[in-house]
């Protein structure tokens, strides 16, 4: 447990095994699960992907896909009442702008800390998330 | 870093699959391996272990290309600075691709297009040239046989419940996928139907005869069982994406199908798949951009009959331009718009093609039996029996994209939890493309006669015209001959064609970026930006360019996907015919139920 429990601590997660190390981390800081929020970020869909050309894959369908392979993803018990939030556009961004709308007192992202050219060619979701946060950053390496 | 891409789940159709971000050394090695592949097949051939790559269409275009435009102001410095590019690439390419498998065995007699007498050389004995016969051609012959024998002749026994599966009767909501199976077809065919089935055929009819006609068909018959196998492997090893989109092509299927049977095949899975994706891009760039813009063009300047020497040009930003508000800008209704109007646009092409064949209905048994007749005759103008067939081949795989495995990336989005089903949709598609649009397109083109201009009448077309017979412009002189307004519906279903199969073609080439890209850590969504602008760049290009050049490097990227997709295809061929079998068993028991 740590010094202090946080009131809210927003985890990003990509759904890998990884991913949810973070998120088990996390559980460490809060005294409920409920104050837990898990994002999940997803990018904007090709124009001409065959489900967009036929309006049958929207914003809201994948959101809903989305939010219900999380839940199946975190079916244990211990992750019960956390909050799963889906949100759309650049993952670095879209993290620190969710943080600082519900003054959230901590992130806990993981990161695979690559390192020379292939972190100048991937770039950093942890990078930009912990430049643009408004509050403390717990980076997770693998 | 890998995070927050979509993240992938599998469900129970799909097997474990091993997280393609991760980049582990193997994969890292495969990559290399694959790109060293397509490196070594793109890389030029030394000049002695080739000498004689000829190639007709270069030559012959390049004939007329040459007697074309004989104005002093010529070539703007814009398409000299293009063609010099395009020429470079598509020789490099080429000389691979197309490398004579019978090592130079076949010749034939070389015949002067314009006279129709035979070329003599130095010493006044007729030329002779040889008649290569690609290994591509081969392999794509070969896949086609070996899959119509291996499934029992799907193509003829699939045939009439394809058709149920398409009106909907198996439609099931319930399942996982994206879009009907109607609609996946569709989405597909938007991609497949395009100048292919227009110029190419007019290409395929004036440079290697009627006879080539004949080949296009019975490519294309093998062709169905082709594609029904990549678009069953594409369901089977698709992947379901947490937010319920679906990732599929060849490079899935390759990747995992071959992972699954484990041992040496998982590298080699990984090898082909990056190499697939690696040549999907270009396919996407060459058939699907390059050949559209410049044949869109061709057929546009000859209709409005535009002398302005930097039309091409305006042409080719305007196009581009277009292209970009889909696939940049993300303008989702034009994209949706002109992707939805393909059956449409191909049935006014039909109703266009059926005007001008009763206008000369008189002569279609006598075309019919030309078609028949030439694909045997081993006509020395045609380039002889190899000459022929070849054509024949070529054109038809262009236009259908059987064995090159790029539709599945629109099929393995069908809504359906049975791969066969899909499959059996799939099947339609080289049916729909070569044996309806193109046969109309040919039948057009023989009974009107204009494959056969030259001499005075083709001088005098181009002193009025200013264009060389050839290509996509040959169909609009057929049509001319009916109504003389026909061309100008002709040239706004051929703009159209191009548009949506450019747009269609864009999305199956990202797919292979993000495939690939996904391999550093996941970054393919991210940068597919790249590409995209790349497409969008390449549509000027095309719109500029000479059609000699283009049309061998858009064949070239196109056709060579066929050596990782049929390779790949055949290995799983097993896994594919116990599916099918077990899928054919339960459709006769009726233990599949229609849903209307």
């Amino acid at each position: 447990m740590a010094w202090f429990p946080k009131k809210m601590v927003v985890v990003p997660i990509d759904l890998s095994d990884f991913s949810l190390m973070a998120l088990d981390v996390a559980l460490d800081f809060v005294e409920d699960a409920s104050h837990l929020h898990v994002i999940h970020v997803l990018r904007e869909m090709s124009p001409m992907e065959p489900g967009v050309v036929w309006g049958e894959i929207d914003d809201t369908s994948r959101r809903i896909h989305a939010e219900e392979a999380i839940r199946t993803r975190l079916a244990d018990p211990k992750y019960n009442g956390i909050v799963i939030h889906i949100l759309f556009g650049n993952p670095g961004n879209q993290i620190a702008r969710y943080a600082e709308q519900r003054a959230a007192d901590l992130i806990v992202i993981h990161s695979h800390g690559r390192t020379g050219a292939a972190h100048l060619l991937i770039g950093s979701v942890a990078e930009r998330v912990v430049r643009h946060a408004h509050c403390p950053v717990l980076v997770i390496r693998d | 870093m890998k995070h927050f891409r979509s993240p992938h789940s599998c469900r129970s159709a799909c097997l474990p699959h091993p997280d393609l971000s991760r980049t582990s050394r193997t994969s890292f090695l495969a990559a290399a391996l694959a790109l060293a592949l397509v490196l070594a097949l793109f890389a030029r051939v030394p000049a002695d272990s080739a000498p004689e790559i000829v190639d007709d269409v270069a030559v012959a275009l390049q004939q007329t290309a040459d007697q074309q435009a004989p104005a002093p102001a010529g070539e703007t410095r814009i398409q000299t600075v293009v063609n010099r590019w395009v020429e470079g690439a598509s020789n490099a390419i080429f000389g691979v691709l197309f490398f004579d498998v019978s090592g130079g065995s076949f010749r034939s007699t070389v015949i002067d297009r314009d006279s129709r007498l035979p070329v003599l050389d130095e010493s006044g004995n007729p030329k002779t040239a040889t008649q290569a016969l690609p290994l591509l051609i081969v392999v794509l012959l070969f896949g086609g046989i070996f899959f119509t024998i291996y499934y029992r002749f799907v193509n003829i026994r699939g045939f009439r419940h394809s058709i149920d599966v398409v009106r909907g009767r198996f439609d099931k909501a319930e399942d996982e996928g994206e879009v009907s199976h109607f609609r996946a077809l569709t989405s597909a065919l938007s991609a497949t139907v395009g100048l292919g089935n227009i110029a190419g055929v007019a290409i395929a009819v004036s440079l290697g005869g009627p006879g080539a006609v004949f080949w296009m068909l019975v490519t294309a018959f093998f062709g169905m069982a082709s594609k029904f196998s990549c678009c069953t492997l594409g369901q089977m090893y698709r992947q379901v994406n947490a937010d319920g989109t679906i990732s599929g092509g060849p490079m899935y299927y390759l990747d995992r199908g071959l992972a699954e049977r484990g041992g040496f095949f998982k590298p080699l899975g990984k090898v082909l798949a990056i190499a697939a994706a690696i040549m999907v891009m270009g396919a996407a760039v060459g058939g699907g951009n390059l050949f559209q813009a410049n044949q869109s063009y061709a057929i546009v300047e000859y209709v409005f009959d535009l002398k302005y020497q930097h039309a091409s040009a305006i042409y080719g930003v305007i196009a581009a331009l277009l292209v970009g508000a889909v696939i940049i800008g993300g303008i989702k209704r034009i994209g949706a718009a002109t992707s939805r109007i393909v059956p449409l646009m191909a049935g006014v092409y039909i109703l266009g093609c059926l005007v001008v064949i009763l206008s000369h209905a008189d002569k279609v048994p006598g075309a019919l039996a030309l078609i028949v007749r030439e694909a045997f005759a081993a006509d020395a103008l045609y380039g002889g029996f190899i000459g022929v067939l070849v054509m024949g081949v070529r054109r038809a795989a262009f236009s259908n994209e059987a064995g090159i495995g790029s539709a599945a990336i629109a099929h393995s989005a069908a809504r359906t939890n049975e791969p066969v089903r899909e499959g059996i949709v799939g099947l339609l598609e080289p049916f729909i493309d070569t044996i309806v649009i193109c046969m109309m397109t040919a039948i057009v083109v023989i009974v009107t006669g204009v494959y056969d201009i030259h001499g005075a009448e083709k001088a005098a077309i181009m002193a009025t015209a200013h264009h060389a017979p050839e290509g996509a412009v040959l169909t609009a002189v057929a049509f001319g001959q009916v109504v003389s307004w026909f061309p100008y519906i002709l040239a706004a279903a051929v703009v159209l064609f191009a548009y949506s199969t450019m747009i269609s073609w864009c999305y199956y080439g990202e797919r292979g970026w993000i495939y690939l890209f996904d391999h550093w850590g996941g970054i393919g969504l991210r940068s597919v930006i790249l590409y995209r602008l790349f497409f969008v760049f390449c549509v000027f290009v095309g719109a500029v360019a000479n059609l000699g050049p283009i049309i061998d490097l858009s064949d070239a990227l196109l056709l060579s996907m066929a050596f990782p997709n049929i390779l790949g295809m055949i290995l799983l061929a097993p896994l594919v015919k116990k599916k099918t079998d077990d899928y054919f068993a339960r459709l006769r028991a009726g233990k599949m139920p229609v849903v209307r």
